[in-house]
Order: structure tokens, then C-alpha cells, then sequence
């Protein structure tokens, strides 16, 4: 999808201190409700032997994929991609909560708000990037674990971030149809970890009533409105031939 | 069997000429109304309808429609206003008349009857040039394809208002109806708008029909017409106009 910037994260994983004061200024920023958040910190647990151990902590979030899968099955559009950003937003107006997309998330990174009746997720602090800020957890992050910023701006603190690091850069990206991939736009850099293999994002899952919609009742629908007008417009067209009289009908 | 072309041609003119009461204004206003409800409701809602893994709304008119609403939200806000005033008119016609409309409607004209099934052998073959010659049988009110599609329509008007509703007011429901209730409300428009095809051809263009279309506005079809195409209902118009008439003719004996 063609957008103005391209906005994303850089996560220097070697960084994070699982402090999650992250996790604190974006739910006051963005009202999270208490039993919920917008972001994670995912601890990778100890590895090695003692008393060579080290423990990895991963900060994740709403990956703003350039081919998100949860806007494939959003009914109404309130799940898009902004075409200034490129950040993945959900317009809570539009939204009925029904959970497609929550299903749909490889990293599930949506959760349902039951009491407002919609989804809610990462935006990527919208509200502040259109005045020129960083998002919440960017600006709290104390070990500058989280970077944010236009990766076509090569003076952006995350496109600096991307080429100065000597590491192995990692996507968590997963093929969900043939050909397409989700395309992540966080990216973590200085981890020793293969984070695919140990955040594991699985594949988008399919709510029942979602796949009986696009395999049998839209299908069905389409066949039955199709054949009727098809035969309402072949008996149209031979009444049209045939011309009418005055006192056919008499 | 329907007898209707054995009628001597003078007595097919005073046929002609009488006119024959088939809509009441009750009626007639409801189902302008609810053309009027439908020409909104369905291009919003095909237009609200922009998942691309279903594919069902071109691109194109997703942004015509967003575009002239100020957005998704304002589409999706006049569409659900507008749902909703239909729900309310039509629920509450049919509460409000249910006694002097529905009831009587319900008796005499809904039920498919041995001549229906009849009619629903042979009809659906003409239609499609197969046994012209065979005579149909006489029908009511409403014939059998009529009474199908009436069946289509109640049921899917009902699926549309309560999946509407659910999706409508979505903090009281549940996670699972909101999502079935999606391809409910996809699939009871649906029936409704495959049915609506013959709807409006039957009733505005097909020469035969024609007068039906104008007597959506009249209320009134000639009795010629309700001889040949509902012959039962004619003789039951005829039998009330003889037992009106003894009943007038007694009053004034009286006097």
C-alpha cells in the first residue's frame, strides 16, 4: 500500500530491562483499561549454563505490517492502514467489536474492550506523532530500548539506529498466503535470540462465522441474485422483441 | 381450471371498466416507504462492506460512498439510523395493524393451498417455454410465487432487523452474535434482493402484471384483471359485493 512515510520501530533488545515503564505511560496515554494493555514486554526466560546466564526481554507491540492480515477481514473498514504514516489504526467509531481481526493477528497484538464493544491496539501514539511527538513508550523507555521514527528518513533516531547496528536484523514475518507476507515494521536489532522461533506469530486464524460468510454465503447469495436478474433480464430483453399491444393482455 | 378467455367480449369490457379495491392506503404507504428505506440502506450497506478476503465492494465505490459521507464512521452512523427507523416504522405498522391487516392477511391469503402447488408445477415450465397449453389453476390474492417470495421477504426482513440490531448495539451483545450476525444480515438481504429482481419486473414491467405496479399507487386493479389472475380472490370480492348488497337491499325494506 503506497503511503507518505514510513513510520516504525527499532528495538534494541540488548536494552530492555523489563522495567515496563512502557507498559505504564502507554496505557495513561491512551486510557488502556486496567485488565488490558496495548503492549508487551515478553520475557525469553534464562538461557545458558550457570554462571554463563543471561535472560532476554522483548518488548512487542502491534507490528504495523505493511500487508496486515487483520485489515483482510475487517467487514466494516475500521481497521486500515493511515496513508500519511503507514501506521495500522482502528477507528473505534466504525468498529462493532466483533473480533475478526483480533482472530487474524499473527502476534496478537488486538484485544476486544467487551465494555466499549470494540477493538483496541497499538496506534503507535497517532495523536501524538500528528503534533510532531514520539509515541508514549518511545519517550519513557529508559534504557532506549524503543526507537520510533520515518524509516525513509535517513535522519530519523530509528533509521540511524538501523544502520549503525553491526547485528543481524530480525522481522518477525510469516508467509500467510502464498506470496504474501506480512511484512513487519518492527524491527529488533542486538539479540542473540532467533525471536521468530521463540515469539512464534502463527499463522492468521479464521472466526467460523467469518469462513461460512466467505465460503458458502457469499458464494450462495451471489449465485442466486446473479441467476435471477440474468433471467429477469433474458425475459426482459424478448419482451422488448417482441413488442407489446394495447390489448395483449385482454 | 382457470376459465377467463371463454368470457364474451362485452362482458370482458364492463370488466374492464370496474375496478376492484386489491391495497389499502395502509399499505400502499408502507411499501413506498420501505422502497424508499431500501434504495438508501442497500447501497450504504454494500458500500460499508470492504473486506478485501471477501472482495464484495469495488474499491472504487467504497470511496465514492466514504467520500460523500465525510468517512467510514458517518457512513456506517446514517446506515444504522436509517436501519433503525425502518425497524421502528415497520414494527410498528405491523403492531398497529396487526388485528385489522395482519390477521386477516395471515387467514386467507399467506397459505399455499393444492391449486398453488399446482400452479407451481406448471408456472416455473411456461416461464421457461415448456407447457404452454396447460391451463393454470385459479389462484388467490396472491399467487403461489408471490406467497414463496412473501415467505422470503418476512423471514429476511426479520433476519435483517435482529442482525441489524445486534451489530448495532454492539456494547449489549455478545463477542459470537456480533459475528454471525454478519453473514445473517448479508444472507437475508441477500434472498430478498435475489426475489427483488422478479419483484420489480413482474410488477413493473411485465406486460401482463402491468396493472399491479399501478395499483401499488391507486390501490385498485381492474376486475377483468382479478377474473384472469386471481380468480378465487374475484369470486370472493364478488360473493362480499352480493352479500353488501342483500344486506343494503334489507336495510331499506326496513325503512
Amino acid at each position: 500500500m503506497p503511503q507518505k512515510n514510513h513510520y516504525g520501530f527499532v528495538i534494541d533488545v540488548s536494552r530492555c530491562i523489563d522495567c515496563r515503564a512502557c507498559l505504564v505511560s502507554c496505557s495513561v496515554e491512551n486510557a488502556v483499561p486496567m485488565n488490558h494493555t496495548r503492549i508487551w514486554v515478553h520475557d525469553l526466560g534464562l538461557q545458558g549454563e550457570f554462571p554463563d546466564l543471561r535472560r532476554t526481554f522483548t518488548p512487542y507491540n502491534c507490528m504495523h505490517c505493511d500487508n496486515p492480515p487483520c485489515i483482510q477481514v475487517c467487514t466494516s473498514g475500521a481497521t486500515y492502514k493511515d496513508k500519511e504514516t503507514g501506521v495500522v489504526l482502528v477507528n473505534q467509531e466504525a468498529c462493532i467489536g466483533c473480533g475478526f481481526c483480533v482472530e487474524a493477528c499473527p502476534y496478537d497484538a488486538r484485544y476486544l474492550d467487551e465494555k466499549r464493544g470494540v477493538v483496541d491496539k497499538c496506534n503507535a501514539c497517532d495523536q501524538r506523532l500528528v503534533i510532531g511527538q514520539k509515541p508514549a513508550c518511545v519517550t519513557t523507555c529508559l534504557g532506549g530500548a524503543r526507537m520510533f521514527g520515518d524509516l525513509n528518513d535517513p535522519n530519523s533516531e530509528a533509521a540511524i539506529a538501523l544502520k549503525n547496528t553491526n547485528s543481524i536484523l530480525q522481522r518477525l514475518d510469516i508467509e500467510y498466503e502464498k506470496g504474501t507476507y506480512t511484512r513487519p515494521n518492527i524491527y529488533y536489532i542486538n539479540s542473540d535470540e532467533n525471536l521468530n522461533a521463540r515469539l512464534e506469530p502463527h499463522q492468521p486464524q479464521y472466526t467460523l462465522a467469518e469462513q461460512s460468510w466467505r465460503k458458502f454465503f457469499l458464494p450462495a447469495v451471489l449465485v442466486g441474485v446473479g441467476a435471477t436478474v440474468l433471467g429477469q433480464a433474458i425475459m426482459f430483453t424478448k419482451q422488448l422483441l417482441q413488442g407489446e399491444s394495447e390489448f395483449e393482455d385482454r | 381450471m382457470s376459465s377467463y378467455k371463454k368470457i364474451p367480449l362485452s362482458d370482458r369490457k364492463r370488466l374492464h371498466e370496474k375496478k376492484i379495491r386489491k391495497h389499502d392506503l395502509a399499505n400502499i404507504l408502507t411499501h413506498w416507504f420501505n422502497v424508499g428505506m431500501w434504495a438508501l440502506l442497500l447501497p450504504t450497506g454494500i458500500a460499508i462492506i470492504s473486506s478485501p478476503r471477501l472482495g464484495i465492494s469495488p474499491e472504487w465505490l467504497q470511496e465514492f460512498f466514504r467520500n460523500s459521507f465525510g468517512g467510514t464512521d458517518n457512513l456506517i452512523k446514517f446506515h444504522y439510523t436509517m436501519g433503525l427507523i425502518w425497524t421502528i416504522v415497520l414494527t410498528w405498522n405491523v403492531l398497529l395493524g396487526f388485528r385489522k391487516y395482519f390477521l386477516p392477511f395471515a387467514a386467507h391469503r399467506m397459505w399455499l393451498d393444492k391449486d398453488d402447488i399446482k400452479w407451481l408445477m406448471v408456472k416455473p415450465l411456461q416461464m421457461i417455454g415448456l407447457k404452454k397449453g396447460q391451463p393454470l389453476p385459479p389462484q388467490d390474492e396472491y399467487n403461489a410465487g408471490q406467497k414463496l417470495y412473501m415467505y422470503v421477504v418476512i423471514l429476511g426482513t426479520a433476519g435483517i432487523m435482529l442482525s441489524g440490531i445486534v451489530m448495532t448495539f454492539r456494547t449489549i451483545f455478545p463477542v459470537w452474535m456480533k459475528q454471525w450476525a454478519q453473514p445473517l444480515h448479508w444472507v437475508s438481504v441477500g434472498a430478498i434482493v435475489a426475489g427483488l429482481a422478479v419483484h420489480v419486473y413482474m410488477g413493473a414491467f411485465f406486460p401482463e402484471e402491468k396493472e399491479s405496479f399501478f395499483s401499488m399507487f391507486t390501490g385498485e386493479v381492474s376486475a377483468w384483471f382479478a377474473r384472469a389472475h386471481h380468480e378465487k380472490w374475484y369470486w370472493r370480492k364478488v360473493e362480499q359485493e352480493m352479500e353488501w348488497e342483500e344486506k343494503v337491499r334489507k336495510e331499506s325494506e326496513v325503512i
